[in-house]
């Protein structure tokens, strides 16, 4: 079994009107027991700005050390918040430096841009970055969840209907998913707010 | 002289996928026209749908020579069944069948995903899915074959069929109407075949009710 699916995980976001949301699963296992219920995979960059991280989940909160590190760097010598481009190259590179030995973390990002425009994002373990316009998906769901995707993506959604949507992707596809589930944490992000919601999800 | 070993392999894998959704008068069943092995498309039309008997239709995918030799011996098996019993099988009785016949080779397996539709004794839409040394079980609506994963999830969504361990037992038929139920099974496809190579080129959709037995077809994404 792949070292990517120790844990187990599922990750996915959504691009809107004007926002964007991201969701994943709460569930951390050793292979097939779960050992917690209430998880965090998504951290919070700065107001406008989450990632992510699914894999290996002890490489994930390194990763994310090392991340909040460098931005805060960043803060201090440029006196503001790193763009959601800007971040995806820095994790890009910080993931290259490990080609050989690589964190076993596939990265979702996603923030809002210069004039809210929204900003999705994924990279393999090593920093290939993928831009797409509509979703993004990663974790051991990762297929059920482009299949969830696919059928119920529209373009332009508004932050409640596009909440509803990756809420019934999310869900669906991680019952079909023995090593991800338990519940789910919902992001949708406006040019306003970020609105964090917890989901209630099969406990099996 | 170094030891040589087997390289060859009586399997294959042909891929597609295959989709039924069983209503309370209707059944209906899908599946995509290509065959392809590795990164090559063998053929863009090959049906992976055999009608077996007047009430049950079978659509399999997995390695098609396999699928091939089960559907011949299926047919010669109901030959006999109706100079035996001067009727056809029904779709029940068929499903009971096909996994006796793929048990038969539990230790040099058919590579063959099966899924079964029909109508019952009653005219009620049935649906029975397989894995490949027979285990099966009769559910509302099943997805198998290369898109199975990606399609499951969204049929769990959009029908989700009461837990089979619920006490009295429910009925797993789906609410959906005939044209509804037609109209879903386009959509799965079209989904799945924006993300599984080996699903695409055209849908062939088989539906059973009472009026007997009818066909569709819709072209999908050929890349």
């Amino acid at each position: 079994m792949s070292i990517f699916e120790y844990n187990g995980s599922a990750l996915i976001a959504m691009v809107g009107k004007n926002c964007f949301a991201i969701a994943s699963d709460r569930r951390l296992g050793v292979q097939l027991q779960t050992v917690a219920t209430d998880f965090q995979r998504i951290y919070k960059i700065h107001d406008k700005l989450l990632i992510g991280l699914s894999g290996l989940a002890t490489d994930a909160q390194t990763l994310y050390q090392r991340l909040v590190f460098r931005h805060k760097l960043y803060q201090l010598r440029e006196e503001r918040d790193m763009r959601p481009e800007t971040f995806a190259s820095l994790v890009s590179a910080i993931l290259y430096e490990k080609r050989f030995g690589p964190y076993f973390c596939q990265p979702v990002i996603a923030g809002l841009s210069d004039e809210d425009k929204p900003f999705i994002c994924t990279m393999d373990s090593i920093g290939a970055k993928e831009l797409a316009k509509d979703f993004v998906v990663a974790g051991t769901a990762s297929e059920s969840l482009y299949g969830a995707c696919e059928a119920m993506f529209k373009p332009d959604m508004e932050p409640e209907e596009l909440f509803e949507t990756v809420s019934q992707a999310l869900l669906s596809s991680v019952d079909r998913d023995c090593l991800s589930g338990w519940g789910g944490h919902v992001y949708v992000v406006t040019p306003t707010e970020v609105k964090e919601r917890i989901l209630k999800g099969r406990m099996d | 002289m170094t030891k040589q070993q087997a390289n060859w392999s009586p399997y294959d894998n042909n891929g597609g996928s295959c989709v039924a959704i069983a209503g309370a008068d209707y059944c209906v069943i899908a599946a995509d026209t290509r065959m392809s092995t590795g990164y090559s498309i063998l053929t863009r039309e090959y049906s992976k749908i055999c009608k077996l008997a007047d009430k049950s239709v079978m659509a399999s995918s997995g390695f098609q020579a396999d699928v091939k030799a089960l559907q011949k011996l299926l047919a010669a098996r109901h030959l006999i069944y109706q100079h035996q019993h001067n009727k056809q099988m029904s779709c029940p009785a068929m499903a009971q069948l096909l996994s006796n016949t793929l048990y038969y080779k539990r230790f040099f397996p058919y590579y063959s995903f099966n899924v079964l539709g029909g109508l019952d004794n009653e005219g009620k839409g049935c649906v029975f899915t397989y894995d490949a040394v027979g285990s099966y079980e009769r559910v509302g609506y099943s997805s198998q074959g290369s898109g199975s994963t990606l399609i499951m999830p969204f049929l769990d969504n959009q029908l989700k069929s009461p837990s089979p361990l619920l006490l009295p037992a429910q009925d797993a038929v789906t609410p959906l109407s005939e044209a509804e139920a037609v109209d879903l099974v386009k959509t799965v496809f079209a989904s799945a075949t924006e993300r599984d190579i080996y699903t695409g080129d055209k849908l062939e959709i088989v539906i059973l009710n009472a009026d007997g037995i009818r066909r569709e077809y819709m072209e999908l994404r050929k890349d």
